[in-house]
């Protein structure tokens, strides 16, 4: 176990290599030049322009310039952001209040997405299921932008029991009501799983066999099907993780949560290639991060996977 | 009992129907069922698939499936009606007043629990764990014939082989005592030799603890090696009841009679054969079809930290098949017998040896010779479930092989796959319908018409028939018998099942880890065995020395 993990890890850096290289390219290629962007299309002195690019080696051909990146980061020197922050403040304020936003909406859709899916896979075919069939079909066909807006509208300007928006800290009650939101298709998605997951395992074999020693039915649910339904649940928990941990750039833009996604758009917009790279590169450890701990989980759940 | 002059019935079961309510209607599984378990008594329900057997025993512990309800007739347990039991009422009962061990051993322990804990909490359900529950566990898994308990106690069911997990799963029906134990095929999915083991230790400890058994099992031959009475039932209905020696000596119902004729096991003891192989083929010193060499097969087995363990799967191994007989390869699961099948059909290299066939060797074929190869060699294999594509209509899988090798045009092929489909006795409607719709013995006949698509020379039969029932097996059996004798085909007969030998085979090989221990014609391994370990697969058929 300690050499898979140990050699998953290892794996980090040829991925974070590769994934920031293309994403350096991709804004390098980029039409536009970000100078002009920088200066807003004023005009701007030869002198100040070729200081500027001097200043973020723009200069520089393309390797060299991904080649000065890469030496900074050994130092944790992520590079500056045309406003004259430093990529990493600016990381670091964005990256803890999407981290909580993920960690919430994960939460909303693990506990409730296994609740609603073990309830209804048990009683298939009955009024529940019907029910969470239907509506987890109408979240997952509505676009993320609608559902966020009537939420805002409804729970945060009519009925006020939450703020329609979120002040620059980023607090927990303040996310809550975004995490909801982004959480909401995934939530739908881990129901069907849980369900169907539940329906194929609750017909095994070994479930009659419990039932046949006697066991009562709540701890034939909770210790023969219930574990056994949650390994492909937890596979797809895992990797939502990632991709919450991207920030939602349409949830974020809505509520004005100063995360991640918000901090991404802006500066791909700017053509601002150290912060975009860095944010992409934070995230690539954070995928690789989370599918190690998934794998981990599979096989803490299911003894039969032994990783060698 | 015999202090009692008339003792109660332990469980009694009147005029029992069984519904299942389908998209379809009501099906009736079973109807008018009637019989009785005295204390401490074994009975035997003997049928075939769908024929009610598991569905009553099921329904005397309230374990039916959900669209399925008795609908009219008592189980009378110990004197109470529990046709219709709340589910409370099951919860009580389970465990320590009716006991069960299923069928496969491989499905029925949950993967993800220790096995220890599967026992404990099996005694915990039923107040029966005690103060110290490890103790209990290793003693139950120990009374089922478990070495080494407490260690066991601590693994997972895949750590286990087959055989003991249906002791672990002996260990769980019987931990808590129960007074009726239902045992649904316990023993179906194991080798004979373990499968006598296991049904000897079942014997014993039921009788030790006065536990009534109700066995249920296709095979007519161990119903009564084991049970005082045997019900037969057919088609949902009990055809006979009675003592087991007297319903397998004298059966009056001609189910019965069909089904003791067709049972492998029986017909073994008696020396039954088809008379006509005999004759044709025993004089025939025919040139070998195919002869294998030296045959060696090494597997490397990961052992984790990049080591690794060799593994001799298929050890030196000898043999001839003379054109237009058969030869069979036995022996228990592991011993090799699968691993031969797929070299000679060149699925799978061989380490060292040769495989020659009419004079040929196939270690070394070129892709085009290789392609040739396959169209004279083509295999048919176990499980009529796995070995069809469930996409594939009949008709694009019986005219798949006919296409690839660039035989006829489409009109010609239509018309092939008819002749293929009438050879194998299966109407030609059936080529426009699809795996699902057929049943087992349906599904190897198309098999069967598969394999002959190309008019092969031999076929290798990969446990062709184990997945059968007896009297499908025998029909299957009999048609591989007739295209022989017609086409002259040669077949290497894969099986674990000694009985089924006696009934196809002309010549032998008793295989065991990897190794013939014996070979020779079928007679002499019959009447004569050599090793012991043909004596001991011999022994082991159940019901051989009852007839």
């Amino acid at each position: 176990m300690l050499s898979f993990t140990l050699k998953r890890i290892a794996q980090l850096i040829p991925v974070f290599i590769g994934a920031t290289l293309l994403v350096y390219f991709l804004v390098f290629a980029t039409p536009g030049d970000p100078i002009a962007a920088l200066s807003g299309g004023k005009p701007m002195t030869p002198a100040t322009e070729a200081a500027l690019r001097a200043q973020y080696n723009l200069d520089q051909p393309f390797w060299i310039q991904y080649g000065l990146y890469l030496k900074n980061l050994v130092t944790f020197d992520l590079g500056m952001s045309f406003s004259g922050q430093p990529v990493a403040d600016l990381l670091g304020r964005a990256f803890p209040v999407t981290a909580r936003l993920a960690i919430l909406a994960l939460l909303i859709e693990g506990v409730f997405g296994i609740i609603f899916g073990v309830i209804a896979g048990m009683r298939k075919g009955k009024f529940f299921d019907s029910t969470i069939l239907v509506a987890s079909l109408i979240v997952i066909a509505v676009p993320t932008f609608v559902l966020g807006f009537v939420l805002q509208f409804v729970i945060g300007v009519k009925l006020e029991w939450a703020k329609p928006t979120v002040s620059g800290a980023g607090t927990w009650s303040e996310l809550i009501l975004p995490a909801m939101v982004l959480g909401l298709v995934s939530l739908a998605y881990v129901i069907r799983l849980t369900r169907t997951s539940v329906i194929e395992n609750k017909s095994a074999d070994y479930v009659r066999t419990a039932t046949a020693k006697g066991l009562s039915r709540n701890r034939v649910v909770r210790v023969h099907v219930l574990r056994n339904s949650l390994i492909p649940v937890v596979t797809f928990l895992g990797a939502d993780l990632g991709s919450l941990m991207g920030g939602a750039i349409v949830t974020e833009g809505i509520f004005n949560v100063p995360g991640v996604g918000n901090l991404l758009y802006r500066a791909i917009l700017k053509g601002e290639t150290p912060t975009v790279v860095a944010v992409v590169g934070v995230l690539v450890i954070v995928f690789v991060i989370a599918n190690l701990i998934v794998d981990m989980l599979y096989a803490l759940l299911d003894p039969r996977i032994r990783y060698a | 009992m015999s202090e009692n002059a008339t003792p109660k019935p332990l469980l009694e079961v009147k005029d029992l129907a069984i519904t299942f309510s389908t998209p379809d209607g009501p099906v009736h599984a079973v109807r008018d069922a009637n019989f009785t378990v005295m204390p401490g008594e074994t009975v035997a329900i003997v049928g075939e698939s769908g024929s009610g057997k598991s569905t009553s025993a099921l329904a005397a512990i309230g374990l039916l499936a959900g669209n399925g309800r008795v609908s009219a007739g008592q189980i009378l347990f110990d004197g109470e009606d529990i046709a219709n039991a709340s589910e409370k009422r099951f919860v009580e009962l389970r465990g320590n007043h009716i006991g069960m061990v299923p069928q496969d051993p491989m499905s029925n322990l949950n993967p993800v629990w220790k096995i220890g804990f599967q026992v404990k909490e099996t005694l915990k359900a039923n107040g029966l764990a005690g103060d110290n529950p490890k103790k209990r566990v290793a003693q139950v898994l120990a009374d089922a014939g478990l070495p080494n308990p407490e260690a066991r106690a601590n693994q997972y069911p895949h750590e286990f082989s087959g055989g003991m997990r249906q002791r672990a799963l002996i260990a769980i029906g019987l931990a808590c005592r129960p007074r009726l134990l239902i045992a649904d095929e316990p023993t179906s999915a194991l080798d004979v030799t373990v499968q006598q083991q296991i049904l000897d230790h079942l014997d014993t400890m039921t009788s030790e603890l006065g536990t009534a058994v109700l066995l249920i099992t296709h095979d007519l031959g161990l119903a009564a090696e084991r049970a005082e009475k045997v019900v037969v039932m057919y088609k949902g209905r009990v055809v006979e009841y009675g003592p087991a020696l007297e319903i397998l000596r004298n059966p009056k119902h001609p189910y019965t009679q069909r089904l003791i004729n067709s049972a492998p096991s029986l017909s073994a003891a008696r020396g039954d054969k088809h008379e006509a192989i005999v004759e044709e083929t025993s004089p025939a010193k025919a040139e070998p079809l195919l002869s294998v060499s030296n045959l060696t097969k090494v597997f490397d087995i990961r052992k984790g930290f990049g080591k690794k363990e060799k593994f001799t799967a298929v050890d030196n191994v000898s043999f001839e098949i003379p054109k237009g007989t058969t030869t069979a390869v036995v022996g228990e699961s592991g011993s090799g017998k699968s691993t031969i099948a797929q070299m000679v059909l060149n699925l799978l290299d061989s380490t060292s040896g040769e495989i020659t066939f009419d004079g040929q060797q196939i270690g070394n074929l070129s892709e085009k010779q290789l392609f040739k190869y396959r169209r004279r060699v083509q295999p048919i294999f176990q499980d009529p479930y796995g070995s069809l594509d469930p996409m594939y209509s009949i008709y694009r899988t019986i005219e798949e092989p006919l296409r690839i090798h660039g035989i006829g045009n489409s009109a010609s092929r239509q018309k092939k796959v008819k002749e293929l489909l009438d050879q194998v006795s299966m109407p030609a409607a059936t080529m426009h319908r699809f795996p699902n719709e057929l049943s087992g013995g349906q599904r190897q006949r198309i098999a069967i018409a598969r394999a002959l698509a190309l008019q092969p020379e031999m076929i290798v039969c990969d446990e062709a028939v184990s997945a059968l029932d007896v009297l499908v097996q025998a029909q299957v059996l009999e048609l591989l018998d007739e295209l022989q004798r017609d086409m002259g085909l040669t077949y290497l007969f894969i099986t674990h099942d000694l009985a089924v030998v006696r009934q196809i085979a002309d010549n032998v090989c008793v295989m065991e880890r990897g190794k013939i221990v014996e070979q020779g014609s079928v007679d002499d391994i019959f009447d004569a065995p050599k090793s012991d370990y043909t004596r001991n697969l011999l022994a082991a058929i159940p019901g051989a020395t009852l007839i």
